[in-house]
Formats: C-alpha cells, structure tokens, sequence
C-alpha cells in the first residue's frame, strides 16, 4: 500500500537526538519504499486557494486557525501499516517534537497490491 | 433434524473463529471473509440436515466459506470486468483462496485475535470486533451486551473493519520487534470486555436492562483469556491475564447480595466464592509465575491470589498486598493502581495514612469524576472517625456515580452515618464540588 508521510513541524522543537535526514532517505531509496519526497518552504511563502460562490480566494500566511506547518512530505509504499509506522518512526520528524502524519491512500488503479 | 440443528450451533460455537480466520487468512478481507462463513453456516444449516452432519464440521465450513469468497471475488472480477486493475486486483486473491495453504487452526485464530486488537482501531470498535469475530455472537448479541442500539454496534463493526481494510492493516501475527506491544494491546482488550461483563455482577440483576446479557461477557472473556494463554504460551502475562480473570470471576456470586447492592470485598460472604475456579486460577498464576517474567496482569492476579486466601478481610496479608502495589505502581503509574493502593495503605498503617495517599490523588484529572475516589474517602474517614466529613464524600459520590449497585452501597452507608436525616437532600449540593469522575 501507498502512504503519504506529513511532516508537521514542532512548535517548538526540542534539543533532542534526531536521526539523518539524509541516511534516512538513502536507506528508503534503497529499499524502495520511498517512492518521492520533498522539503517545503516555510509558511510565509505558502499560499491558499478556495473558490467560493464562484469567486477565487487566495490568501496568505500566516495561518491562524492552524498551528501545524507541513514542513515536509514523503510517499512511501509499504506493504501493511505496520511498516509504514515504523518508517515514518525512522523519519527525523517525528522526533525533536516534530509529529509525521501517516495518510494512507485511497487505493486507486495505479497501485495494485503485490 | 434436531441432531444437525444442534451440530451446526455447537460448531457455530467452537468453530466461527477458526473458519473466519482461515478465510480471512486467504482473502486478507474480513468483511468478506465473515460474509463467507455466515453464508456457509447457513449452507450447513440446508444440508447437514439433508445429508447428515460431516465428520469434520470444522473443515467443511471453512471449505464451504472458502468457495463461497471464491465466488463472490469472481462476481466481483464479473462486475468490473471493463476495468481491468479491479480484475487484476480480484484474481491473485481468486488464486490465493483456490491454492489454499497449509492449514492450522490456531494460527488462524491467533492472526485473528491480533487483528481486531490492532491498536490502529479505536478500542471500542477492537473490543466489539474481537467479541463479534472470535465467538461467534452475532452484531444484535454484541450490541445487546453492551447495551447499545443495533445500529450503532453494526456501524462500529463496519468502521474497525474498513479501517483495517483501508489502512492496510495486515491479517498476520505481528512481527518480532511488534510482539510485546502488540500483545499488550490483546491483553487489555480481553480484560475490557472481562470488566464490562464482570462489573454487571456487582449490579441489581432484576433492576438494571440488559444486566444479564453483560454478565455472559465476563464468560465469553474468561474463554477469550483462555484461549490468548493457549496461544501465546510463551507469554506469561497471557497466563497473568487468565489468572486474574480466573481468581475474580470466581467471586461473581458474592459481589451483590439478594437487595442489589454491591458487596465490596469486606463484605462478600466468601462461602459463594467459586473455590474450583479459585484453585484453577491459582495454578495458572503459578505456572505463569515460573516464567520470571513478571508483569501487571501476574501481579494484580497475585494480588487477587492474596484475597482469595484470606478467610476475611482482617486475615487478609495486607502488608503483602500493599508491597505487590508498590510494585504495580512502579510498571503502570496509573491513578487508579495509586487509589487501590491507599485502600491498602489504610490497611497497613491505618486510616489516616490512607486518607493522606487518597487526598493526594484528589487534584489528578484522570479521576476526575471517577465516584470511588470520593467512596474510598468516605470508607477511610469513617474509620477515622470523622464522619462528617465521610457524609460529605459519600454526597460527593452519589453526585458522581453511574452504577446502580454502588449508588445503593452509598446510600446505605451515607443513611448509616446520618440517621433519620437524609432523603431530604438538604445540603447535597455542597458534595456536588467534589473532584471526581465516573469508571
């Protein structure tokens, strides 16, 4: 199954061990459960878009009504929870403070199941 | 036709389990594996009568819930026909459940267990899944029994199986570094269901809806307990959990008396406690013991291992099961270990030091609203001899108390203290700020 790693980055961040981006993205590449992921900019540079009644509402940050910034994303392809649970365990962001929302899929012709 | 009637409820009994795990196994789908063996213990039900009961029910159902996965996977591949991912999604299934595989009964039922305990599921819907997939109760049993519309335990069945469905919670016995996790999460599922049906018994049976169908749960438990020890036979708090069960269950006949009020252990006519139960229990506990490998199922089953063999409350070992506390503390921190704890703190070193472990309990929110805490205050006071303040707590509980048999307990005992004054309910709403919630 395919799941969407969320990187919510923490308030803020405590000064604890975290481990290496990088070593964590060579490993899953290597594996192949990483399927693509990437580093976002931060909210000030983000924008929202909501068509309402027709009219197109674009609107800046920062964001009020939502504390939690998405710092970052992977997709991964696990075969069960479990193992995509503990990918995103692995993944820098969810220590320090940090949280990683796993969402999986809707499943969709694209992805069969092994 | 009474004789293979009967075959098919026993095996509906012994088997469900086992036949939905090995389908559930092959379609990796227990909504669709239950569909199957439904199905096929209706097919049972048409044709043992006609054909007499097979020698194996046990393989017939699950070969007849197999073929009839098969044929609703190749409905389905029918359907969809036009799309051909759904028909390549449908057929590695169609094979798996054709090519079947080596078959063990147990380790069905195992996957099972793990599965609707995932602690991806919310715990309502593990503990209902759990009920509904491993004995056999169908959904209008299960809501029964939790005293819940119909509907809405068929909603929450259906929720915990489509989140295993869509989360990709695998069908399978949890790897080696998930294992301890995963099977405390069995654990406390089992004994959840056990206090659901366990805490009826300790209610008026006549007075209270539904009061009896809550109390067959304390059964289907002590079953469930039996078989997770069985299973995990190199768990020791498997066998810890079955201990417990064991050892309280057996008091089940003390803990109302004839007036539907609640026995507390004090007093509890302990000639009705179950002693065949009891010695059961205490050979699991031992047996579980040996291992080495304590944990807080072990020692809260060691702990009821103390008072049932105490003759009475002031024969009971105190200092033996204050110490076990402290132990139970130490691996689950919980405020309400912490509270239990004080009642035998009062024991040991009497009522006031209790009250001191109590009152500082009181400002923890997890009991906020929990009616023993101002009860136990109540008990502790009154053997101090302040029973001021013990009418007091008692007002404080009644305010916050849910069960009936309790709510009875505490009226008794609040008309002891203040004769020929209550009722009027007069000066009830001080109690009312108490800083308790509800179990």
């Amino acid at each position: 199954m395919r799941y969407l790693l969320l990187v919510v980055e923490p308030d803020e961040p405590d000064r604890g061990p975290t481990p290496d981006i990088e070593e964590w993205v060579r490993r899953h590449d290597a594996d192949g459960s990483r399927v693509l992921g990437e580093r976002l900019r931060p909210a000030a540079d983000v924008r929202r878009v909501r068509v309402a009644g027709g009219e197109t509402v674009v609107t800046d940050g920062p964001f009020t009504e939502s504390k939690d910034v998405i710092g970052g994303f992977d997709v991964v392809e696990a075969p069960d929870l479990d193992a995509a649970l503990a990918i995103a365990a692995e993944h820098p962001g969810s220590w320090g403070g940090g949280t990683v929302e796993v969402h999986p899929f809707w499943p969709t012709g694209s992805t069969p199941p092994a | 036709m009474t004789a293979p009637a009967a075959a098919v409820e026993d095996a509906f009994r012994t088997e469900w389990g086992r036949v939905l795990g090995a389908v559930a196994r092959h379609v990796g789908d227990l909504d669709l594996a239950e569909e199957a063996t439904q199905e096929a213990f209706a097919t049972a039900l048409r044709t043992w009568a006609r054909d007499g009961v097979p020698d194996r029910p046990g393989a017939w159902l699950t070969t007849a819930a197999r073929r009839h996965a098969i044929d609703v996977l190749r409905r389905r591949r029918t359907e969809a026909e036009k799309t051909a991912t759904a028909a390549r999604l449908a057929a590695p299934l169609e094979d798996a459940v054709a090519a079947g595989g080596p078959d063990d009964p147990d380790l069905d039922l195992l996957r099972l267990l793990f599965t609707c305990c995932h602690p991806a599921l919310p715990l309502e819907g593990r503990v209902a899944l759990t009920l509904r997939s491993l004995t056999g109760m169908t959904t209008p049993q299960v809501a029964r029994a939790f005293l819940v519309p119909e509907a809405t335990m068929a909603q929450r069945l259906v929720r915990a199986k489509k989140r295993i469905r869509d989360t990709g919670i695998a069908f399978r016995v949890p790897p080696a570094q998930l294992r301890a996790e995963r099977t405390s999460s069995v654990l406390m599922v089992l004994y959840v269901l056990f206090t659901e049906g366990y805490d009826a018994w300790a209610e008026p049976a006549d007075d209270v809806a539904g009061c009896a169908d809550r109390r067959a749960l304390a059964d289907d438990a002590v079953r469930l307990a039996r078989l997770a020890a069985r299973l995990l036979d190199d768990e020791p708090e498997a066998r810890g959990l079955l201990a417990l069960v064991l050892l309280q269950h057996a008091r089940r006949d003390a803990r109302a008396g004839a007036d539907g009020v609640t026995r507390t252990l004090e007093d509890q006519d302990r000639a009705r406690w179950r002693r065949d139960e009891i010695a059961e229990g205490l050979r699991v506990l031992d047996d579980a013991l040996a291992a080495g490998r304590p944990g807080p199922y072990q020692v809260q089953a060691a702990i009821a291992a103390l008072h049932a063999h105490a003759p009475d409350v002031a024969g009971t070992d105190w200092a033996e099961v204050l110490a076990l506390y402290d132990v139970l503390l130490a691996m689950t921190p919980s405020p309400v270990v912490a509270l239990n704890r004080a009642v035998a703190v009062a024991q040991v070193h009497g009522p006031d030091a209790g009250l001191a472990a109590v009152d500082a309990l009181a400002a923890d929110p997890a009991l906020a609203g929990y009616h023993l805490l101002p009860a136990v205050r109540a008990e502790l006071c009154t053997r101090a001899g302040r029973p001021a303040e013990a009418a007091d707590a008692l007002r404080a509980a009644l305010a916050l108390v849910d069960r009936e048999g309790d709510r009875r307990l505490l009226l008794r005992r609040l008309a002891a203290l203040t004769p020929g004054r209550e009722g009027g309910g007069a000066d009830q709403t001080a109690a009312a700020s108490g800083s308790v919630t509800s179990g």
